[in-house]
């Protein structure tokens, strides 16, 4: 069994408790237009060029033989002077993956870090993470994810992690489904068992301008979020303009559908009235 | 900052209007032409040279200031002719300009007693040598005394300027401290001023200020005690002293603008086990983050114990971007100091000279970068022998030869080493006012140090052909060879594949990074055992000062993917060439080697976005990441949250800002692979941070 991830950063500060490593496992069943990850979203390697110090040199060009349709072959990858491409997208077993965290047990330890499972979204390749978590057991270890999976799965990732980071975009049912691509039936019946289970959790939101950060959304979420003991807070996100700055580097473009100019409303009333912790990032 | 310092720090800092005092430039053989038509020995220049750098200073002194000084003169006089020069360089090895420089003084040894009483210790030395027949050493005296009575002349003329300008108070405080030793902390401070500034007016450069909070600390307790100060007052004072050590800064003598060693020391263990670090230490920090200037620099020694809140405090100062403070491990760097035979009395006082150097205040005149050793140049004449070897254990063997080889002649070149005397920094040093002995014929340490440069392309570099040539078998070694000869020209993929994905020192891979602790304890057993001829041993170093620009500059192209006269990474830091596997793996593998005998000096030098710093939380988990470094047995460590200038200059050269991370919105990246678009924008929003 092998699972694809397209990153691993060391030093992650913002992703749980204490100083942690950050696994990106590649592939998402949502594609909210704003996604600033878009390496995330395909489950298959594929081929990612920053422009930033090209050279113009062509090599990559002379080199490349389907000019027609990247077929993420790496060829090109090979000959260019600046390091400016790459194949995003390794895969590895539970084991190999494992022993390559396990690696920084010591500094984990020494901090109350540990180790944090995103993406991409971490459930929708639950065999290898529940099979890599199980690995990983001894470390304090949190997933950071949008929700939207089986609920059976949901329940045995929560089984096998001590910190939970759920996204929670959109109450009202058609404006998920619009700005995201899927229902948020499944997250919200998810979110029902996570806090059922007992694990501590934050809810995160990106808030996106004109879209989710209206009172409205915000009043709605907390409602969600008043009976659930194990919260820890809510943390905000607001939606900044680099959210699009690697489209160009897997050929595609943003096009986010919104007006990304529009100031962020931050207001956090809506949480202070059913006293929910609330952070802004 | 109060109003006060708020418009001393426009008027000097942000104005610069001081400027305007400063003496047109003259000729710096305008009184060695005089002193050699007089037949003066050097120690007689040395005095005389004070005493007319003083003479021509114009006393400056405005109404509100409670730290007195301005260096008005711009060009430091030479005691010697270009001809007498010439002459003693042919007979001696000069290092850098033959000046006392690059040590830390004690300055306690006027602070305690004053110029009254110091003389009077003087005068009684000088009779009891006269009476012993020591003539050379009573002369000696001789000088120590025209030097005290030359800066107390200097200051009667800045107390009578006081009175006129109208500030009485600078006017008593001179007026006080021309024989008597400072009691409060305001006096203290304006008379360690008068100390380094006419330190600075003798020619020597580079005077550490050493353990600053704990020489002061004194009498900011007495003060406090009686109810003199309060914190806040304190802060003030000590805002005014950092701030007096920017005035004439841009006059030192250094490589670049900043390079002038006003290094100061904060905290560290003590010799029954308790920590030092103190209220006043605490002061320091804030005054630091407040006026947020590049002198002093900051130090903090820190050890196991150390706890999280201090580091929190120094990350602080971190986050504002001017790259200190610098943290040294006590646990290592004592253990170093007594493999070198330091005794168990001094190394607990253990400070920085200039830069990262460690060294004894008041008895240290180490010559700490005496040389510099270049790990790639002995790797370079090992691979170009490569042919020869059967294996990669006998390339091993060869680059360990060319080791001891290289620190032979480095040690070789070190001797018979001349000094300009200096009777001022001798006022200071232990010792010299008791034996009547000039400082530049050396204290009571006298070891030499090397910096070690370029240890990651050295490693790299073998890694490299172990994997390549001797096991994956991927090339020959005369096809190895031939890329590095040829510059790797023709040769794209090559070049890419060892520059990119070769083994890399810094991703706690233990294969590779054993090389590293081989390298390291090779320069170690090649320097241990040897005296140099002033009887002081020899020390290696993790440092490269600016060797690693001198010494790679000629080198060929290395088997690492390093091209033909491309830099070495700085200090003691991995490869700039690729993105390594995290901040994790850098601090692993660089607390591997054997740090306690290569703790010349010489910090691991990690940037990070100033986005990591971004909240308490974020601050607080980047000191937790540079206490790992230090508990995990790391002897030097700088980190820096990266500024504006450092994203200006990865947008121009992003080859060399690989590992430069920026948090963008939720997520971090790395800063050279975004759109140039997401960089400015990035670099608009640094500019407002900052």
């Amino acid at each position: 069994m092998k699972g694809i991830i397209f990153d691993i950063k060391q030093m992650a500060v913002f992703d749980g408790p204490g100083i942690r490593t950050t696994v990106f496992m590649k592939g998402c069943p949502l594609r909210c237009r704003w996604c600033h990850n878009p390496e995330g979203l395909s489950f298959t390697p594929q081929l990612m060029v920053s422009d930033n110090g090209c050279q113009k040199c062509g090599k990559c060009m002379d080199k490349c033989e389907h000019k027609d349709k990247c077929i993420s072959c790496g060829e090109c990858v090979r000959v260019c002077p600046m390091h400016l491409r790459r194949i995003v997208g390794t895969e590895y077993t539970p084991e190999e993956l494992a022993a390559r965290l396990l690696k920084d047990k010591v500094i984990y330890e020494m901090n109350g870090g540990g180790i944090t499972l995103s993406g991409g979204e971490p459930t929708a390749q639950p065999e290898f993470i529940i099979a890599l978590l199980k690995k990983l057991e001894g470390i304090h270890r949190a997933v950071e994810t949008c929700g939207y999976c089986a609920p059976d799965i949901f329940r045995t990732v929560l089984d096998h992690v001590d910190y939970v980071m759920m996204d929670l975009k959109l109450i009202d049912e058609k404006q998920h489904e619009y700005w995201t691509g899927k229902s948020n039936r499944l997250i919200l019946q998810n979110l029902e068992q996570l806090k059922k289970s007992g694990k501590p959790f934050v809810i995160r939101i990106p808030l996106i301008p004109g879209v989710n950060d209206t009172y409205e959304n915000k009043v709605q979420t907390a409602g969600l979020l008043t009976d659930a003991d194990n919260l820890q807070f809510v943390e905000l996100l607001p939606y900044h303009t680099t959210a699009g700055a690697k489209y160009g580097m897997i050929d595609r473009c943003y096009e986010p559908g919104f007006d990304t100019d529009r100031a962020v409303d931050t207001d956090i009333s809506a949480f202070k009235k059913y006293d929910i912790p609330v952070k802004v990032l | 900052m109060t109003d006060r310092i708020q418009k001393m720090y426009d008027y000097y800092v942000k104005d610069k209007a001081h400027h305007e005092f400063r003496q047109p430039e003259t000729d710096k053989y305008r009184y060695a032409v005089k002193y050699k038509e007089q037949g003066l020995c050097d120690t007689d220049r040395a005095v005389y040279r004070l005493r007319d750098v003083l003479n021509e200073e114009k006393p400056v002194v405005f109404p509100d200031e409670k730290i007195v000084l301005l260096r008005t003169v711009r060009t430091l006089p030479e005691i010697f002719t270009e001809d007498e020069f010439k002459e003693i360089s042919s007979k001696h090895y000069i290092h850098e300009q033959g000046k006392v420089c690059n040590i830390c003084p004690d300055y306690t040894n006027l602070l305690k007693y004053g110029f009254a009483a110091k003389k009077a210790e003087i005068e009684n030395k000088a009779e009891e040598f006269a009476k012993a027949g020591k003539k050379e050493e009573a002369g000696y005296e001789q000088a120590l005394i025209s030097t005290i009575e030359t800066v107390q002349h200097f200051m009667e003329r800045y107390a009578q300027e006081a009175e006129k300008s109208g500030n009485d108070y600078a006017a008593v405080t001179l007026r006080k401290l021309i024989n008597d030793a400072p009691e409060t902390l305001a006096e203290a401070l304006q008379y360690l001023r008068i100390i380094h500034y006419c330190l600075w007016c003798s020619f020597n450069y580079h005077n550490g200020l050493g353990r600053f909070d704990q020489y002061m600390y004194p009498y900011f307790e007495k003060d406090m005690k009686e109810g003199r100060i309060d914190k806040d007052s304190a802060l003030e004072l000590i805002e005014e002293f950092f701030l007096s050590l920017n005035k004439d800064s841009d006059l030192y003598t250094g490589m670049q603008q900043g390079d002038n060693g006003q290094s100061m020391m904060l905290g560290g263990l003590n010799r029954d086990g308790s920590e030092s670090f103190n209220e006043l230490s605490d002061i320091c920090l804030q005054a630091s983050l407040e006026l947020k200037l590049i002198d002093p620099k900051i130090n903090l020694r820190v050890n196991k114990k150390t706890p999280l809140s201090e580091y929190i405090r120094g990350t602080e100062l971190t986050k504002v971007g001017i790259g200190f403070p610098q943290y040294s491990n006590d646990d290592v760097v004592f253990e170093a100091l007594r493999r070198w035979g330091y005794d168990e009395d001094d190394i607990y006082d253990y400070t920085v000279a200039a830069c990262w150097e460690f060294i004894i205040p008041g008895y240290g005149t180490d010559i700490v970068n005496v040389n510099g050793m270049s790990f790639p140049k002995c790797v370079i004449a090992s691979i170009n022998k490569l042919e020869q070897f059967d294996d990669f254990d006998a390339l091993m063997e060869d680059v360990r030869c060319e080791i001891f080889k290289e620190s032979d002649r480095l040690r070789e070149t070190a001797a018979n080493v001349y000094m300009e005397p200096s009777p001022m920094m001798s006022l200071v040093m232990n010792g010299c006012v008791e034996n009547g002995r000039d400082v530049s014929k050396g204290c009571k340490y006298n070891n030499y140090g090397f910096h070690g440069t370029g240890i990651a392309t050295a490693v790299d570099s073998l890694a490299s052909v172990r994997k390549y040539v001797f096991e994956d078998k991927k090339l020959t070694k005369e096809e190895m060879l031939t890329a590095v000869r040829n510059d790797f020209r023709g040769n794209d993929e090559l070049l890419n594949e060892l520059r990119y994905e070769g083994p890399k020192f810094g991703n706690d891979d233990d294969r590779t990074d054993e090389i590293a602790v081989k390298l390291l304890d090779w320069f170690a057993d090649a320097l241990e055992g040897h005296k140099n001829d002033v009887g002081g041993v020899y020390r290696a170093g993790t440092g490269s000062a600016m060797y690693y620009i001198w010494q790679s500059e000629n080198e060929q192209a290395t088997p690492d993917g390093r091209r033909k006269g491309e830099q070495f990474a700085a200090n003691y830091s991995p490869s700039i060439f690729t993105r390594l596997d995290g901040p994790f793996s850098i601090i692993k593998s660089f607390s591997k080697p054997h740090l306690e005998r290569v703790s010349n000096g010489g910090p691991l030098t990690i940037e990070l976005s100033d986005t990591m710093f971004r909240n308490g939380e974020a601050v607080e988990k980047t000191a937790a990441f540079v206490k790992t470094f230090i508990d995990l047995g790391g002897h030097q460590m700088q980190i820096n949250a990266v500024n504006l200038e450092t994203l200006k200059d990865a947008k121009l050269h992003p080859e060399n800002h690989r590992n430069l991370i920026v948090r963008v919105w939720g997520w971090s990246g790395y800063f050279v692979e975004l759109d140039e678009c997401y960089q400015n924008q990035i670099m608009k929003r640094m500019q407002l941070i900052i």
